[in-house]
């Protein structure tokens, strides 16, 4: 009896016991380079994965002499947001690597989450200076932007002139208004044609809310309040309430559905597709539709009682993972983020490069160009607050129901439930 | 987290010293010689199970309900601090303002009462079916067991591409052949759940039907041939027969399949994109609180709440159903 007891005392302390604690040393392999870990995330395979995989190369040729060397790590960011569940599980288990790219408007969460490090001290003025935008939070900085984006509407140039449809005098300093906009879609319909993909069924991830909530500023709405603690009398506001309605009033005016595929647009069938500068490389699997690219055009956001449009992309983080001395960190951090890098990237990407000193040069009228000037002149960030991620929830439920008669009760209610989390987070 | 683990493994050895105890009690009583030597043989013997349940089972369950007491934020451990019962009354509040918990009760409770005797109803039927000799029924056999060993995830998204609103959804294309117009059935918060049922039913019945198809050999021919001498039609050999002998089999069934049931996430989560009023379960809910609002403490209050509740639950179920004792 007391072997026995002896032995399931010895085996709950060992079992117990198993788990380490945070190591405080940077990890050194057999060699004796010190090893920054890096996770990206995006397959590397991809355009955007090779150029990752490039300068990362590059930097390990460089500091071969300090002996530093970039380990990255590929996590490809699914439609279920498995990436962030990954960063999370990583931060519980205590195996965050030395940095991450992240969606930049997560950044307050993850600052308050204890994932992101302050930064701050590693930039210069003129860095500073040279960034479209950092990604702050209580006043320290948290991310260094890898790229910038904005969105707009692309259209099918053939099923426009079959329409009669002229939109050539929308511009980002002209834009259409939201009855315009609607106007379009009308001629559209009258023509036999479904006018737009709103997107509205890419809710399962940040999608629906990065290229929808910028409807909701050009209506006069807002979310949260500037310390990102209030969403009573913000995210239910009147305005943003008009905001939601004007949405759901394309539902109802059969402008656009929840049943429109995810490829209808490119398969010649749907006017208009809401979308980001990603897309401007995908139209070279749409050779049928879109043979060239005098096939199709962009068109700016349409703007309400204001102007705003998307913004917002991935950035550069160092992690709170516990190493003290991160200077091989910031090494690799400042390399990743440099002018060079951010070309090398932004090249691969086709999105817009996050430094001035890049000097993107785009051709007049071009999509590129549409987005760039859209950014700098209409850009309005997401909001900047510690449960972004319960916010893009609560706002892809409500763009989930838009085409319930209840929209406003149910806004009211996914205010409640935001509110309800940032009044724990307080 | 040693300290709590040694403090719960104590209390654990207390109640095998109280078990012990209460038996050396009820020998006496029996006027029964208690053999000490072979409770130490039986108590080792039964170690690796008891080890095996204390740490994967019980310890998991007391620490839910220990951090049920708790604020612990998901990233932030070290910052926990006991906050007694808020959680718990969080949760009831939740529930009475008809929140995203009572909306995931009630989806739940749809799927349990719907999904329980469908898919059992099912697996039954196609056991009765694939009971016999004839040489086509293995074919069935592995026809209606096939989607068991796909992963949760495939059919998952097989189903959503079967009832996605689009016209070229599977199902709209052929309710086009009738003339029907398409129909968004993943979209209507009235038939959403009842799709989930139809979709996890078709993939979990496979399963209970070979353990039903192994009670059926298990019922002795000559109760049927009795059966028919006295009359009784096909039907009534069914009733009379076949399901008395299937009933242990019923009652494991019932309760493994409704415990199942009540922890419905996966079709929920993949088969509609979005977490909304029309597929949130207690199970996704407890997810999303814990992935989405980093809320440990108060997931763990309604989980352990959950246990409670299937537990219970299982125990009337267990009375009920089970065997009457002789």
């Amino acid at each position: 009896m007391k072997k026995g007891l002896l032995l399931l005392a010895l085996t709950t302390l060992t079992l117990v016991s198993c788990g380490g604690g945070n190591s405080t040393e940077q990890e050194k392999d057999a060699s004796g380079n010190t090893i920054v870990k890096i996770m990206f995330h995006v397959n590397k395979t991809t355009a955007e994965g090779k150029a990752y995989q490039k300068r990362i190369e590059a930097f390990n040729n460089a500091y071969k002499e300090e002996k530093i060397k970039a380990v990255p790590r590929f996590e490809a960011r699914t439609s279920d947001n498995k990436f962030e569940q990954t960063l999370i599980n990583m931060k519980v288990e205590g195996t965050l690597p030395d940095i991450i790219t992240f969606d930049a408007p997560n950044c307050a969460s993850y600052a308050y989450a204890e994932i992101l490090s302050d930064i701050s001290g590693q930039i210069s003025q003129d860095e500073r200076n040279d960034f479209l935008s950092l990604n702050e939070y209580n006043g320290k900085v948290y991310g260094l932007p890898i790229q910038e984006s904005s969105a707009g509407f692309y259209y099918n140039k053939n099923l426009f002139a079959r329409a009669g449809v002229d939109v050539s005098g929308y511009t980002v300093d002209n834009p259409w208004t939201f009855d315009q906009f609607k106007a379009v879609c009308q001629q559209l319909k009258n023509s036999g044609i479904t006018p737009v993909d709103m997107r509205i069924t890419a809710t399962g991830d940040e999608t629906a809310t990065y290229l929808l909530y910028s409807f909701i500023h050009a209506a006069g709405g807002d979310f949260v309040s500037k310390d990102g603690f209030t969403a009573t009398g913000h995210f239910n506001s009147a305005e943003t309430k008009s905001g939601f309605s004007y949405l759901a009033s394309l539902i109802s005016s059969g402008y656009t559905s929840y049943a429109i595929g995810p490829t209808d647009f490119f398969n010649g069938t749907v006017g208009m597709y809401l979308s980001s500068g990603w897309t401007i490389d995908e139209f070279r699997d749409y050779t049928t539709n879109f043979p060239d690219r005098n096939s199709w055009g962009l068109l700016p956001y349409p703007q309400g009682t204001a102007k705003a449009s998307a913004t917002g992309s991935w950035s550069y983080g160092v992690t709170d993972n516990g190493v003290a001395d991160k200077s091989a960190t910031y090494k690799l951090l400042k390399w990743m983020s440099s002018a060079e890098s951010t070309t090398v990237v932004t090249n691969a990407t086709g999105m817009i490069p996050s430094r001035k000193s890049c000097n993107p040069t785009y051709e007049v009228g071009s999509a590129e160009w549409v987005l760039l000037e859209q950014l700098s002149k209409t850009g309005k960030e997401r909001p900047a607050t510690v449960c972004y991620p319960k916010f893009s929830q609560c706002f892809g439920r409500i763009i989930d129901s838009l085409s319930k008669s209840n929209l406003s009760e149910i806004i009211d209610g996914q205010t409640n439930e935001l509110q309800k989390l940032l009044n724990e987070r307080k | 987290m040693l300290v709590s683990a040694l403090i719960i493994f104590a209390v654990f050895l207390l109640i095998f010293g109280l078990v012990v105890f209460f038996d050396v009690r009820k020998a006496k009583k029996h006027n029964q010689k208690y053999h000490f030597g072979r409770a130490v043989t039986a108590f080792l013997l039964l170690l690796p199970a008891t080890l095996f349940a204390f740490f994967f089972v019980l310890l998991p369950i007391l620490y839910s309900l220990g951090y049920g007491f708790t604020d612990y934020y998901l990233t932030k451990p070290n910052a926990t601090e006991f906050v007694g019962f808020d959680n718990f009354k969080a949760a009831f509040e939740e529930i009475a303002e008809g929140g995203d918990l009572a909306k995931a009760i009630k989806n739940t409770a749809i799927f349990v009462v719907v999904v329980v005797p469908l898919q059992i109803g099912l697996a039954l039927l196609l056991a009765l079916f694939c009971n016999n000799k004839n040489r086509g029924t293995v074919i069935f056999k592995v026809c209606f067991f096939a989607p068991v060993t796909v992963s949760l995830a495939v059919t998952a998204y097989l189903w959503k591409e079967i009832l996605t609103g689009s016209e070229t959804g599977l199902m709209n294309q052929f309710l086009a052949l009738f003339g029907i117009p398409a129909q968004d059935f993943l979209r209507n918060d009235d038939t959403a759940m009842l799709w989930i049922v139809v979709a996890s039913a078709w993939q979990g019945c496979g399963f209970q039907m070979l353990i039903f198809l192994s009670a059926l050999t298990g019922i002795r021919k000559e109760l049927y041939e009795a059966a028919r001498m006295d009359g009784c039609n096909a039907f009534q050999r069914f009733l009379r027969v076949t399901l008395p002998g299937l009933k242990p089999t019923l009652v494991y069934i019932v309760i493994t399949v409704f415990i199942g049931a009540c922890r419905i996430m996966v079709q929920p989560y993949l088969m509609i994109n979005v977490y909304a009023d029309r597929n949130i379960t207690i199970s996704y809910y407890m997810y999303e609180q814990v992935f989405t609002s980093y809320r440990v403490g108060y997931s763990s209050a309604v989980a352990f709440l959950m246990t409670i509740f299937i537990g219970t639950i299982t125990l009337i179920q267990r009375k009920f159903l089970g065997e009457k004792k002789r």
